[in-house]
């Protein structure tokens, strides 16, 4: 699949500081997640990609054709910066047709395409109010408004569920998610690990400038092999099935729950230990009721890699 | 090569519209705006006491030329204009700092020295439409007597067109200030205050280094021997010069505005 | 058996001791910040070059005879008596560089704050409103003091050293009273013009450029009411004219203009009390959005 985004050795300073660090890498069309605590890097390298940055060292290219002073292909792209700031004399609907304006769209569209946006985040009640009056969420969903207003190819988004309540979060990550079924790309930048989780399973870690790493998230997390694999299982005979895998070389750690209904296996093979369980599991007659990885998920990962 | 230089202009040309339009739009609907209004409008209730009181004093109609001149013209050149150039002029690139609106106009399809001009114009046409009316009405108001004279209309059309040219002189640039430095009021309180102030009273070639020397050339002159506060000391430039002047540093100024937008990154302090 | 503390909110039962001073933090905070604005310090330095020309005529003053050959027929200008403090106090190149200095540090006092939504992190701690507005007002007060009252209580000091006795005081026993009480009144007068300014606008810069423009402006109709007029009564629309009529008062001297001073300064009241009734309406905790 042919990369929307690529980066060679992307660095960028702010004075002595360094904001992002010999970053490569490719971003193919879907979702990527990227994330990385605060200071991380996160918003340089998305205002790096959006063309508001000059890069030090390296190139960006989208598409294949570089960022910096180029304008053109910016009418494919979609930005949803992190921050708060508005045209704020004007009602939501002469910002959004205003933006539009810009872009490049007539009067009649822009109006059409603004009544679309607005109708998407729930804004169309509150369109002629002025943006100096919109709640914290309200202000968040018209930042989001005016980067898909004009159906971008490729949305860049800098934590665009800060501010929105439970259920528009959830009305934001499945619009999201609509955008990949259509062959978009989208770049959605989060602290909130299961946000991300929600949306994408691709990911990009970034810390204090650097790639961590990159790819799926369950891939990545096979890779690290320092830290072992957390399993826990419930059922009813917890301690017969830990006799019989407290012999089990590839077993590292047994513990057992407060209300001895549940084993917590920690094993550096996982493989070996999921293909062991299953004839354990019949040979002794145990009923499983639930068995999970508490530590097959981006936070564990995360803190795994930044070193927690 | 020349079809890629005929695109870039098609884009710039594009960029200048979309912008224009936006940001008058945006202007016109300021708070800002609405105070600068009632400020420009101030010479006019100035220029209706002096003629109640020419009216009622019997000033001679020379007396009520010389104090529109070296008055109002003076209020209106080296205060007015100054004043609302160097706000609206650094507000073309300063406003889209200091309210971390910038992304808005850089993660768009628009030149960034579209963007520049753009608003220059927008601009441009906004302090016209402030001052004009302004100076329109103290005008006519002052010569209210004298309105069956074409020498009236024609004299306001020069003065309305030095407005203009001062408008557009001034607005590249402190919109040239805006864009090169993060503290752009100071420099341009010091130039607009000092600089031009200051330096259309020396001699010979010394006053060409202001803008106001030029604008100044434009305006009517008194017949020889007759004092004017306005166009005191002043070595008048011919006035086909002084437009090419005005014209010239308007350009070059906007010209460097926008090279300097192109060039540069603006960090917002997040 | 040990027994089982539950967790929850303990009360403290001290006593919360408050700063006495709770205004002082915001200005000290606020002289750092002007002090690190580029370009600051040389426009302070300048505003401080009547300061020293008037304390080397002190100096020549009492060396007449040295300078003679310099002086010559100025030596009415150096006769050090309350006209010379008028005169440095009410000059118009210190005023122009108050405001200026005002400018710098004063437009953003209130304006930052209302921009940034930080009036509601002060007045949740233990700030009233007039901690808030006297800690910005000191701050306008700081500088204004260090160009008035210190260079003059200086020019005193100087006076007596050079002089060798105490001739000058009891000449003029009022003088440091009226230096005093002059230089409070131009401070409480600056704070309040920069302060009302600074809370009618959430931009800096349209803050910065209306200390100057109004300041400007007032001098400016003066100027040009009073050229066709003729009449000293428009010197009341003057800024800078009512602090020269006022500070002629303090001084003894003859007022510049013919208007009774207590016009002058019930000027300069009216703008204090107007800065009062805005700042009330503007410093609110909480931002009311219609």
């Amino acid at each position: 699949m042919t990369a929307v985004i690529q980066t060679v050795r992307l660095s960028k300073w702010y004075g002595n500081v360094l904001g992002l660090n010999n970053v490569s890498l490719e971003i193919e069309p879907g979702i990527t997640g990227l994330l990385g605590p605060n200071g991380a890097g996160k918003s340089t390298f998305m205002k790096l990609l959006t063309g508001q940055l000059k890069p030090n060292i390296g190139e960006v290219l989208i598409w294949g054709k570089p960022v910096w002073n180029h304008c053109r292909h910016l009418s494919k792209i979609g930005f949803c910066s992190e921050q708060d700031a508005f045209y704020e004399e004007i009602s939501g609907w002469e910002f959004l047709t205003g933006l539009l304006s810009l872009q490049g769209f007539t009067p009649a569209a822009a109006g059409a395409r603004a009544e679309e946006a607005l109708a998407i985040v729930e804004l169309a009640q509150d369109k002629d109010r002025k943006i100096r009056g919109y709640s914290r969420g309200m202000r968040q969903r018209i930042k989001f408004a005016q980067a898909i207003a004009h159906d971008p190819d490729l949305l860049v988004l800098d934590e665009p569920l800060s501010g929105l309540d439970p259920l528009g979060k959830r009305k934001i990550i499945r619009l999201i998610k609509d955008y990949k079924m259509r062959g978009k790309t989208v770049l959605v930048s989060s602290h909130v690990l299961p946000e991300i989780e929600a949306m994408t399973s691709d990911i990009i870690l970034i810390h204090q400038g650097r790639i961590l790493a990159k790819g799926d998230i369950h891939y990545i997390r096979d890779l690290i092999e320092s830290h072992p694999h957390v399993i826990s299982i419930k059922c009813g005979n917890v301690r017969g099935l830990a006799a019989e895998f407290v012999r089990a070389g590839f077993v590292r750690k047994l513990d057992f729950g407060p209300d001895d209904d549940t084993l917590t296996v920690e094993t550096h093979d996982r493989d070996a230990f999921f293909g062991r369980l299953p004839a354990v599991l019949l040979e002794n007659g145990i009923q499983v009721e639930e068995i999970s990885s508490p530590d097959d998920n981006l936070q564990a990962v995360f803190d795994y890699l930044v070193g927690k | 090569m020349s079809s890629n230089r005929g695109t870039k202009l098609a884009l710039l040309g594009r960029t200048f519209r979309r912008v224009f339009s936006f940001f008058f739009f945006l202007g016109r609907r300021s708070r800002k705006t609405k105070v600068f209004y009632v400020m420009s409008g101030l010479p006019v209730a100035m220029a209706a006491v002096i003629k109640i009181n020419q009216m009622t004093a019997g000033t001679g109609r020379d007396v009520v030329n010389s104090v529109f001149v070296d008055i109002l013209m003076m209020f209106y050149l080296q205060f007015l204009i100054i004043i609302l150039a160097l706000f609206y002029g650094t507000s073309i690139c300063s406003e889209e700092i200091e309210g971390r609106t910038l992304h808005y106009l850089t993660t768009r399809p628009l030149m960034k020295s579209g963007i520049i001009l753009g608003k220059y114009g927008a601009y441009s046409l906004l302090l016209s439409l402030m001052v004009l009316p302004s100076l329109f009405c103290s005008y006519f108001v002052l010569n209210a007597g004298r309105l069956d004279r074409a020498a009236v209309y024609l004299a306001f059309l020069r003065y309305a067109g030095v407005m203009v040219l001062g408008i557009l002189g001034y607005l590249a640039f402190f919109a040239f200030l805006g864009t090169a430095l993060r503290r752009p009021i100071l420099i341009g309180l010091a130039f607009g205050f000092g600089w031009e102030t200051v330096l259309q009273y020396f001699p010979g070639s010394t006053q060409r280094f202001s803008v106001v020397h030029y604008l100044k050339s434009l305006l009517p002159r008194y017949s020889p021997g007759r004092f004017s506060l306005l166009t005191f000391r002043l070595e008048p430039t011919d006035p086909l010069i002084s437009v090419i002047m005005v014209l010239l540093i308007s350009a070059a100024f906007i010209g460097l505005a926008c090279l300097a937008f192109s060039l540069k990154e603006y960090i917002s302090a997040d | 058996m040990a027994t089982i503390q539950e967790k929850g909110y303990g009360h403290w039962d001290g006593r919360l001791i408050e700063r006495r001073l709770p205004w002082w933090p915001i200005t000290r905070t606020a002289i750092r910040m002007a002090f690190r604005t580029r370009h600051f310090k040389f426009f302070f330095s300048g505003a401080f070059i009547p300061a020293i020309v008037y304390l080397v005529g002190i100096y020549v003053s009492e060396r007449l005879d040295d300078f003679r050959f310099m002086i010559k027929g100025s030596e009415k200008f150096l006769v050090i008596n309350p006209g010379y403090f008028k005169s440095y106090l009410t000059g118009d190149f210190l005023i122009f560089m108050m405001v200026l200095l005002m400018v710098f540090s004063g437009a953003g006092l209130i304006a930052d704050d209302l921009k940034f939504n930080a009036l509601q992190l002060y007045f949740a701690r233990p700030l009233k409103k007039k901690d808030y507005l006297l800690g910005k007002a000191a701050v306008v007060g700081f500088f204004v003091l260090l160009l008035t009252l210190i260079p003059a209580v200086l020019f005193i000091i100087f006076k007596l050293i050079f002089s060798g006795n105490f001739e000058f005081l009891t000449s003029y026993p009022w003088l440091p009273a009226s230096i005093a009480g002059y230089s409070l009144l131009i401070t409480a007068f600056f704070a309040c013009y920069t302060l009302l300014l600074s809370a009618l606008s959430k931009n800096r810069r349209y803050v910065a450029i209306m200390i100057f423009a109004v300041y400007f402006f007032s001098d400016i109709i003066f100027g040009i009411f009073n050229g066709i007029f003729n009449n000293p009564y428009f010197s009341l629309l003057s800024l800078k004219a009512n602090i020269q009529q006022i500070g002629a008062v303090f001084f003894g001297q003859k007022p510049p203009f013919d208007v009774p001073w207590p016009l002058s300064l019930a000027v300069l009241v009216a703008v204090c009390v107007l800065a009062g009734v805005a700042l009330n309406k503007r410093i609110r905790g909480v931002e009311v959005i219609r």
